[in-house]
């Protein structure tokens, strides 16, 4: 039945695969990605966020000073104690007017009880320091309040899958690797989807627009153009991306990045040692206490299945819809307005995308993430912020292979009636009546 | 290539009564058409007359609103197409890919093996001298090889009937006689051809049999020689010698010098041979006495009315408009002669 899909695929792929621009991107790929994560920690070093380096910690609890220095200390802060006094306040302010410390945390009876914290400062922490700052504060004042309950803190947290969050009764943020991981996953989606999506389409209206295609439809059924298209784009969307998997893994690996930051290879990133740590206890890493760094930010095999899962079913649904769009247009231009709507589902996405990592379980992210065309991005933001039941996972599969069925039935109409179409762009109704007619 | 297993059937291409809507508009109406295995077949007819239509409902791209096309004796389904070498009017090519490459790919959509096809693309690149650019990329070719690459993707899977839509246009005349020269080749050794063209000169050329259709409709469907012979408008061109008083007689309505020869034009198309006798009776020696058969491009215009040459040729008829007479008349195919005196 499919004769004449696989010269197609064949074709696509190797053509694509050896161009000029697929090397380039693939070997530059990874080397980017690390450079734009490497560069951060190397300035974060120097330049303004130094400036919290020097911090002062007055505790006014006296047992959260113990618990929360180390943390700091191992993520790049320098702390000193202060002891807790009427006009503490006023006395550090003039310290850090006069530069001889950058900023001053206070901690309180308050802060064991809810984890609150106050941080006067004259730079604002970066997002790392931020979060490196928070984790420890929290841990300390979880850890506290747990043992005071007589609960084995330690031997808990080295069992995976305890669920933190739900027994601080507010939500706790899912931590900084795991949202990283699955921040930078989600925009990773969108950008690889849209990029082999929008292949499918250049190459449909290329094939349209070079009149090659009725030489082509004159050998096979449109619908298996179309599939061999969207096989062989896909081939090579997933070879880039092993690629890049690969030698991402071996940059990071091989200490390369840890190396070209300051300080060299022992002193890791900020936020490190706590991001290493509990991304040990969860889906999220494959980091070890040692391997302190960009490690943490590796998603483990179960994560990277999932997240070719959501690349290939997401792929599926949006290069079928944007063969399509290629079809039904004669010119580049048309195409560009015509893809819009298409970008507005994947943009969508992204607007929530922090909203539903930080909220995996309100109604807004579980009903987001399980509409098809939201799926790929929103469900992978749940899954590698972490607590997405497993039914869930399969459900929002399921119902992506029915987007899938739902979009290759119409696309293919769509693109059998288009392809051979030329001058103005279908209106609306014409469309439907081609679908219909097909 | 001529023994065609399991097709018995006597026509490569069948039509009955098709028809196909745009619209409002009709594109073919009621169409009967029948394209014998073996033949060199010419659909003729003005800009947007139907041919591409038609060709595209035969490639099964198009389907008709009415009516019924068979295809080697079937309908048009993907393993019959595949022994169909089709060249569409507006053709195009994978521009960054290399000829090769692209031929190997044309002749692998129609179930040719990749290293069968590597084969036969490379002799026929050869063949026309593109053999050193077998390895190039097709945008680094001249618009006419790229036309060559065309040609040899529509042939390179050895098809039983070639389906050329406006062949040959944009291509120089030596190109064009090559590509000529091909398609007859092809057709002795037995595939089927079924060309579209608008352009008179190479339908005659070319053409044993020709379908003229026009606003969608068949006007003509016949064999190129018994139609000309039918078409006969009573033109004779003459060279001679001796008194010219002859000239005068009867039968004769007018006269006009065309190209060295006279061409005279006769009240009835039967009276020739009375003019020869009057010739002959009055001295003079006749060096060339030719029955002027009507080219292809007068019976067109007769047919079709006004048609892509309007103005050149219309009054066909009153004063046989001969216009340029292209290159001398091929191979056998030069029109009776009567032979300077029989």
């Amino acid at each position: 039945m499919l004769r004449g899909v696989w010269p197609v695929i064949r074709r696509e792929y190797v053509q694509r695969v050896h161009s000029k621009w697929f090397v380039l991107a693939t070997l530059g790929g990874p080397i980017f990605l690390v450079a734009t994560l490497a560069v951060p920690l190397w300035f974060g070093g120097g330049g303004g966020g130094d400036g919290l380096r020097g911090l002062a910690i007055v505790d006014g609890t006296d047992v959260l000073y113990e618990r929360v220095a180390p943390a700091l200390a191992a993520g790049g802060f320098r702390v000193e104690e202060v002891r807790w006094t009427s006009t503490v306040v006023d006395t550090l302010r003039r310290r850090a007017d006069a530069g001889d410390i950058a900023a001053f945390l206070l901690l309180d009876q308050f802060t064991l009880e809810s984890g609150d914290a106050v941080l006067y400062t004259r730079t604002p922490p970066s997002p790392l320091q931020a979060a490196t700052l928070r984790s420890a504060v929290v841990r300390a004042a979880l850890e506290i309040q747990l043992e005071q309950r007589g609960v084995d803190v330690e031997a808990m947290l080295a069992e995976a899958g305890l669920d933190v969050q739900l027994l601080a009764g507010a939500p706790v943020p899912p931590d900084e690797v795991r949202f990283m991981v699955a921040y930078i996953g989600a925009f990773l989606l969108y950008v690889v989807i849209l990029l082999y999506a929008v292949s499918v389409m250049r190459a449909t209206l290329e094939e349209k627009t070079s009149r090659i295609v009725e030489i082509v439809i004159s050998a096979m059924k449109p619908w298996h153009l179309m599939l061999g298209k969207i096989l062989g784009v896909g081939a090579v969307g997933l070879t880039q991306m092993s690629v890049w998997v690969l030698t991402t893994t071996l940059i990071i690996y091989s200490g390369l990045p840890a190396m070209l930051a300051p300080g060299g290879a022992g002193r890791g990133a900020p936020g490190g040692a706590g991001a290493a740590e509990s991304a040990g206890s969860g889906a999220a890493g494959v980091g070890t206490s040692e391997a302190m760094g960009l490690e943490a930010l590796l998603p483990g095999p179960d994560l990277l299945a999932l997240f070719l899962g959501f690349f290939v079913f997401g792929y599926f649904i949006y290069s079928g819809l944007y063969a399509a769009v290629g079809a039904m247009c004669s010119t580049d231009d048309e195409a560009q307005q015509a893809q819009l709507p298409l970008i507005m589902f994947l943009v969508v996405p992204i607007i929530f995308v922090a909203h539903v990592i930080e909220n995996p379980s309100a109604p807004l992210s579980v009903g987001l993430s399980l509409f098809p065309l939201f799926t790929p991005i929103l469900m992978w933001a749940r899954v590698a912020g972490g607590g997405v039941p497993a039914w869930e996972i399969t459900l929002s599969f399921g119902l992506m292979l029915l987007a899938i069925l739902g979009v290759a039935w119409l696309a293919g109409r769509i693109y059998k009636a288009g392809i051979l179409m030329t001058g103005k762009r279908p209106s609306l109704g014409e469309l439907w009546r081609w679908v219909r007619e097909a | 290539m001529s023994s065609l297993p399991g097709t018995t059937d006597a026509y490569a291409v069948r039509l009955r009564g098709v028809t196909k809507r745009f619209g409002t508009h009709n594109a073919v109406s009621d169409f009967d058409f029948e394209v014998p295995r073996g033949s060199i077949y010419g659909l003729l007819g003005p800009n947007g007359s139907g041919k591409t239509t038609t060709i595209r409902m035969i490639m099964g791209i198009l389907h008709p609103d009415a009516g019924s096309v068979s295809l080697f004796g079937s309908d048009p389904d993907a393993t019959r197409r595949s022994r169909v070498g089709y060249l569409p009017e507006e053709r195009g090519v994978y521009r960054k890919m290399k000829v090769l490459d692209l031929l190997v790919f044309l002749a692998e959509i129609r179930g040719i093996p990749r290293r069968e096809g590597r084969l036969r693309a490379t002799a026929w690149l050869e063949r026309l001298e593109l053999g050193a650019w077998a390895q190039r990329r097709v945008e680094d070719l001249s618009k006419g090889m790229q036309q060559k690459v065309q040609f040899v993707g529509t042939v390179v899977h050895e098809p039983e009937l070639l389906i050329l839509d406006e062949p040959f246009s944009g291509l120089d005349p030596l190109n064009q006689d090559e590509l000529e020269s091909i398609v007859r080749e092809l057709n002795r050794t037995g595939t089927t051809i079924l060309f579209s063209t608008h352009l008179m000169d190479q339908a005659e050329r070319l053409c044993r049999r020709v379908c003229l259709i026009s606003k969608s409709r068949k006007v003509l469907d016949a064999d190129l020689k018994e139609l000309k012979a039918r078409e006969r408008t009573g033109v004779v061109a003459v060279e001679f010698a001796g008194p010219d008083g002859w000239l005068r007689a009867p039968e004769i309505r007018h006269v006009e010098r065309v190209e060295g020869a006279l061409h005279l034009v006769l009240s009835d198309p039967g009276a020739h041979q009375a003019v020869l006798r009057r010739a002959l009776a009055a001295g003079a020696e006749i060096l060339r006495f030719e029955l002027v058969e009507p080219r292809l491009h007068e019976i067109f215009v007769r047919h079709v009315g006004a048609g892509p040459g309007a103005g050149v040729g219309a009054v066909v008829g009153a004063a046989p408009a001969i216009p340029d007479r292209g290159g001398p008349p091929q191979g056998g195919d030069s029109p009776d002669r009567l032979g300077s005196l029989r």
